[in-house]
């Protein structure tokens, strides 16, 4: 009880629910435009983190995670473009409420779906998270090792169409990290001599090129040939969907939420897969099913419910066992670590304080989105007006000022001018930047546990297949490469039959 | 840019930068004493493991252009990189990188708020060619005050002050 006094006595600081609060305007912001993700704004807010507190920092995070998450859903009703990829789902029916008039319904319903969606799954994070972390305590080297490896195989669900792709892009990721210092024996590595590089290549700096740099080249380069979009968004308020609504839709919301959630608690999926599944379970289960993509409020509930139950449920990996399910999650990892906050089974036990002030600054993030959202909704629309060209240029100064403040250093802003130009190579060959995050993230732990288990097993190889949890862990791991490798191979196979019927077709 | 073209180049590529790798960490980095493996093993594996998925890529490229070619041989093979559009992505990708670095360089040499006003002013007049200069002017102190009062005053965060400027 006293822990959660004074977590509520840190949370509920003023300068907590600032922090919370202009987290969730940036996140809102961010996510209404279309082509800005809340990834981006992560990668921009975490150096300011770096002057706060930590449950200031941490609120900071959350508040932008959360903001953005439901802000995607602006953009997606009122022009049809999903600010986020979570939204695109609602894009289906949000912008034919629009076309017919009800755009204020399905913003308004939007938010509070959106707002029931991330307490749910708050409530079953607080449940399931604990459990999970106490099962993980006795995780040793050996475990640890096949957990990151569990969590490496979830590239395949990131790798979009092309599973070597995906691949690469992880390995370039893992590569990347090798830089610098190495964490046992102290020796350099690739560091050419160079002081400067033996910290090797920051996390922060590496995330910030990665998803701010790539944006800033592509909204300059289509300003230049005028391929720039007009935006036509017209004054628009919030009106709350009825209490009838909401009771019709009440188990929908519900069986969102868990989707949600569930989806979310699996590394690799997230927000769009969420969404979409979401809306497709509502429009099986509805009694008028061919209403569903002319404009129906239950193709808004439904994947905006799913979306935000999303951040609850990929909470549940991140904070019991430190494995990031998406980059958004990812740069909430790095923004504990900044603090001294190390997600896994002892953060329950050495920062109990933090944990609970985490999810109190959640609910309060939360409270904010759906206060801002009503109250500003026409601030959102202007947003969308402002050029992409100059709303890039604002980028670049605080990717200047980001990369920066991590050491005070030019040699960062360098560091991060070359990995953006890398990013952006990546970008334009078709190769997934998300696996190359996780490479980031996860690749020290990955080697250090592999090199530790067999320095105590005496370089015994034996030693990875001697607890079951480990190879439970390698037959996941196997289990998703196995389940997307088939996936993509049916894809493949339904391609080519596909073209072939075209072809017989033709000649017919 | 047709894409098996674009897999026959980012393949080869990938497997010259992984096969660069590989040496350079087995001639550079110390394979390490002891038990279990040394810290070589971790890069020197990523490099092998890059050149073989960056064959892979590769070899589905050529089956890709083969496929291709007998469909469709007349089909303009010609790259992006030497269209106009493509011209103009090279020229924002060069311009963006030099942006960056030469903002670096200033904030360290003249400090946070003349670099950024410089920067977002050459951003916009020399890269983006907008030619307003109240836009520009508006845009370049806005951005840099507005920064400096919540970054270096509300947040306390540290600016670079500018080593060539005297302290005052």
């Amino acid at each position: 009880m006293d822990l959660l006094y004074s977590a509520l006595t840190v949370a509920l600081a003023p300068d907590a629910i600032l922090a919370v609060a202009i987290g969730t305007f940036v996140g809102l912001v961010f996510g209404s435009i279309p082509g800005l993700t809340f990834t981006v704004a992560l990668a921009l807010v975490l150096p300011v983190t770096f002057s706060l507190e930590a449950t200031p920092a941490i609120g900071l995070l959350l508040g932008t995670y959360i903001g953005g998450m439901t802000g995607g859903s602006v953009s997606a009703i009122l022009l049809g473009i999903p600010g986020t990829p979570s939204s695109a789902a609602t894009v289906i029916d949000g912008y034919q409420l629009t076309k017919r008039g009800k755009a204020s319904l399905a913003l308004g319903t939007a938010v509070i779906v959106s707002t029931f969606g991330g307490l749910f799954s708050l409530v079953v994070m607080i449940v399931s998270v604990d459990f999970v972390a106490k099962m993980a305590l006795h995780f040793g080297p050996v475990e640890i090792f096949a957990l990151v490896l569990f969590g490496l195989s979830t590239i395949c669900g990131l790798s979009e169409k092309s599973l070597v792709r995906g691949l690469i892009a992880g390995v370039i990721g893992l590569m990347l990290m090798t830089i610098g210092l190495d964490d046992i024996d102290g020796v350099q590595r690739l560091t050419f001599g160079t002081i400067t590089l033996q910290q090797g290549v920051n996390l922060l700096v590496a995330m910030i090129a990665l998803f701010a740099v790539p944006h800033v080249i592509q909204a300059f380069t289509e300003y230049y040939r005028n391929d720039t979009q007009t935006v036509n968004a017209t004054d628009v308020s919030v009106e709350l969907p009825s209490f009838r609504v909401l009771k019709d839709n009440f188990w929908l919301m519900v069986r969102s939420a868990f989707i949600g959630t569930g989806i979310g608690a699996i590394p690799g999926t997230g927000g769009p897969i969420a969404a979409f599944i979401a809306y497709a379970q509502a429009k099986r289960s509805a009694k008028d099913g061919e209403r569903f993509g002319k404009g129906a409020l239950a193709g808004v509930v439904a994947p905006e419910t799913a979306n935000n139950a999303v951040t609850g449920g990929a909470m549940i990996p991140l904070l019991s066992l430190g494995i990031p399910g998406d980059p958004a999650t990812a740069l909430v990892l790095s923004g504990l670590l900044i603090h001294g906050l190390v997600p896994g089974p002892m953060l329950f036990i050495q920062h109990p304080g933090e944990i609970y002030a985490i999810y109190i600054s959640i609910i309060v993030a939360y409270i904010c989105v759906l206060a801002i959202q009503l109250l500003g909704i026409r601030f959102f629309v202007q947003i969308l007006r402002v050029p992409a060209h100059l709303l890039a240029v604002a980028i670049v100064v605080m990717c200047g000022f980001g990369a920066y403040a991590v050491r005070n250093s030019a040699f960062d802003v360098y560091t991060m001018a070359i990995l953006g130009l890398l990013a952006y190579g990546l970008m334009r060959a078709r190769i997934p930047l998300t696996p190359v995050i996780l490479g980031l993230v996860l690749g020290p732990t990955l080697e250090r546990e592999f090199r530790t288990a067999l320095i105590l097993s005496e370089g015994n190889f034996a030693t990875f297949f001697s607890s079951v949890t480990a190879v439970v862990f390698y037959v996941l791991a196997i289990g998703v490469i196995a389940l997307h490798f088939f996936g993509q191979s049916r894809e493949a196979r339904a391609a080519r039959n596909k073209t072939k019927q075209q072809q017989q077709e033709k000649a017919v | 840019m047709r894409a098996v073209h674009r897999d026959q180049l980012v393949g080869t590529l990938l497997l010259v930068f992984g096969a660069v790798w590989t040496g350079v960490v087995y001639l550079t980095v110390s394979p390490g004493f002891g038990d279990g493996i040394g810290p070589r093993a971790f890069p020197l594996g990523l490099g092998v493991l890059l050149v073989f998925l960056s064959a892979l890529l590769l070899v589905s490229g050529f089956r890709k252009t083969r496929a291709q070619a007998q469909e469709a041989p007349e089909e303009d093979a010609e790259t992006d990189g030497f269209t106009e559009k493509g011209r103009a992505e090279l020229r924002m990708v060069a311009s963006v990188f030099a942006v960056i670095v030469a903002y670096g360089f200033l904030m360290e040499k003249i400090g946070f708020q003349i670099a950024t006003v410089l920067i977002v002013a050459a951003s916009m007049w020399l890269v983006l060619g907008i030619r307003k200069p109240t836009v520009i002017a508006a845009m370049a102190i806005g951005l840099a005050g507005g920064c400096w009062l919540v970054f270096g005053k509300i947040l306390g965060a540290y600016l670079p002050p500018g080593t060539w400027l005297p302290n005052f």
